[in-house]
C-alpha cells in the first residue's frame, strides 16, 4: 500500500489539475484523465468478471459515474481511491444485476467456460502482448473463477489493489475480521485450484 | 495430522496491523510447526500465481468523449449581420432565374432606360429608323463585298486556267515521248521475231532441198541398177 501510495504522489497534483480543467469543459483534460486510469479499471473488471465484454461494460459505467460525479470530488481522498470506490460499487451493482438476470445465486460457478471464450486474449489482444501474457492471464482467470464473487472481490482488493483489511472492511461494509477470514478461505481455495492446475500442466 | 492453530495464525499472517509481539510469536510458531509452514508456503504459492497477471491493454473505446463534447458544447457566437443577410444569395439567384425565363432586355438610350420582356419592342418608330439605317449599311457592305469577290474570282480563274494548260502541255509531251519509246521497242521486237521466222523458214527450205537431193540420188541410183 505504501509503495503504491508513493507511486501516486507525483500524479496527484496533475490529477487535480486535469479534473479542474475537465470541469471547465476541456475534452483534452478529460481524455487524459480517462487514459490514466482506464487500464487499471479495465484489468480490475477483467479479473472480477472474467471476460472482456463485461470488463468493458464495467469500465464504461465507472467512467460515466466518474463523469457524473466529478464535481463532487473534493480532493480530501486520492482520486485513485475515489475512482476505485466507484469501480467497486459498479461491480457490486453489475453482479447483482447478473444474478437477477440469470436467477442463479452463484453465476460464476454455473459458467461452463463460455466466459473464457470471450477472453480478449483469444481475439482482440494487441499483437505485442498476444503471446506473452495470454496463458498467464488465462490461468489467473481460471483460478479466480473458482471463487465466490465476495471472495474474488476481496482477493482483487487485497492482492491487486493492495488495500489493507481495514480499507476493505470499510469499502465492503464488513468487519476487518470477516475480511481476513474471507481472504484466507479464498487463498485456501486458490491453493487447491493452483495445485490442480500444476498437476494438469 | 494437522495443527489446530493453522487457521487462525495464517489468517493473521496477512494482516498489516499485527503488533510486533504477535508477529514474533507467529514467526516462532511457523519456524517450529511443519503443518503451518507447509500450509503457508502453498498459500503463498497460490498468491504468487495470481500475481503473474500482466496488464492487458484496453480495447478501443471513445472514452466518453462523445458525451463530454455533447454536454460541454460551447455555442459559437454567430454574427447577427450574417445571419440577417443569409437570404441574399437565394434572392439573387431567384432574380437571375426570372431574367432568364422572361427574356428581359434592358435598353439604355438618350431618353433613358427601357425594359422589355420576351423581346417585344418598346418603341416602334425608333426601331424602324434604326432598322432602315442598318439595312442601308448592310446593302453597301454587301455590294463592296460582291465586287471584291468577283475581281478575286476572275484572277483566280485566269491563274487556274494557266496552270491547267501548262500541266496539260507538259503531260502531252511526256506521253508522246513514252509512246514513241513504246513503238520503237515494239518495232525492234517485231524485227527480231521476223528474223527468227525467216531463219526458221530458210532452215526448213534447206532441209527440203536436201531431202529432194536424196530422193534424186536414190531415184538415179535405182535407174542405174535397171
Amino acid at each position: 500500500m505504501q509503495r503504491q501510495g508513493e507511486d501516486f504522489m507525483g500524479l496527484i497534483d496533475e490529477d487535480e489539475a486535469l479534473i479542474a480543467a475537465a470541469l471547465k469543459g476541456s475534452a483534452y483534460a478529460w481524455e487524459k484523465l480517462v487514459k490514466r486510469y482506464e487500464s487499471k479499471i479495465y484489468n480490475h473488471g477483467l479479473r472480477l468478471t472474467g471476460n472482456s465484454s463485461d470488463a468493458m461494460d464495467l469500465m464504461q459505467e465507472v467512467f460515466l459515474g466518474v463523469y457524473r460525479n466529478l464535481h463532487r470530488f473534493r480532493g480530501d481522498a486520492k482520486f485513485s481511491s475515489w475512482i476505485f470506490r466507484i469501480a467497486h460499487n459498479k461491480a457490486v451493482d453489475m453482479n447483482r444485476r447478473k444474478r437477477l438476470m440469470t436467477a442463479s445465486p452463484k453465476f460464476s460457478e454455473e459458467d461452463d467456460g463460455d466466459e473464457f471464450e470471450k477472453f480478449p486474449g483469444k481475439t482482440n489482444l494487441e499483437p505485442e502482448n498476444r503471446l506473452g501474457n495470454q496463458q498467464q492471464n488465462l490461468r489467473v482467470l481460471k483460478m479466480l473463477k473458482e471463487l465466490s464473487s465476495d471472495q474474488r472481490s476481496i482477493v482483487e482488493l487485497k492482492v491487486f489493489q493492495s488495500l489493507t483489511f481495514d480499507e476493505i472492511a470499510e469499502l465492503q461494509d464488513i468487519s476487518a475480521n470477516t475480511a481476513k477470514t474471507r481472504f484466507y478461505s479464498a487463498l485456501k481455495k486458490l491453493k487447491v485450484v493452483s495445485e490442480e492446475q500444476n498437476v494438469l500442466s | 495430522m494437522s495443527c489446530p492453530k493453522t487457521h487462525y495464525l495464517l489468517q493473521e499472517y496477512f494482516s498489516e496491523d499485527l503488533s510486533e509481539v504477535a508477529r514474533n510469536e507467529l514467526d516462532r510458531h511457523l519456524a517450529g510447526c511443519v503443518h503451518c509452514n507447509a500450509e503457508l508456503e502453498s498459500v503463498l504459492l497460490a498468491q504468487q500465481d495470481l500475481q503473474q497477471w500482466q496488464e492487458q491493454s484496453v480495447p478501443h473505446w471513445d472514452r466518453g468523449l462523445e458525451l463530454f463534447r455533447q454536454e460541454h458544447r460551447v455555442e459559437r457566437p454567430v454574427s447577427r449581420f450574417w445571419l440577417s443577410w443569409q437570404w441574399l444569395p437565394t434572392a439573387a439567384s431567384l432574380a437571375m432565374l426570372c431574367v432568364l425565363l422572361f427574356n428581359v432586355s434592358v435598353v439604355s438610350n438618350d431618353s433613358g432606360f427601357s425594359v422589355s420582356f420576351a423581346g417585344s419592342s418598346a418603341s416602334g418608330t425608333d426601331l424602324n429608323a434604326r432598322l432602315a439605317e442598318f439595312e442601308q449599311a448592310q446593302r453597301l457592305e454587301m455590294q463592296q463585298l460582291v465586287t471584291r469577290v468577283e475581281s478575286r474570282q476572275d484572277s483566280n480563274n485566269v491563274q487556274l486556267l494557266q496552270a491547267v494548260m501548262e500541266q496539260t502541255q507538259q503531260s502531252t509531251a511526256d506521253s508522246f515521248d513514252q509512246m514513241y519509246a513504246y513503238f520503237e521497242q515494239q518495232r525492234l521486237l517485231d524485227l527480231q521475231d521476223m528474223r527468227a521466222g525467216y531463219e526458221q523458214l530458210v532452215d526448213s527450205d534447206y532441209e527440203t532441198i536436201r531431202s529432194l537431193q536424196q530422193l534424186v540420188n536414190y531415184v538415179g541410183y535405182q535407174s542405174d541398177i535397171r
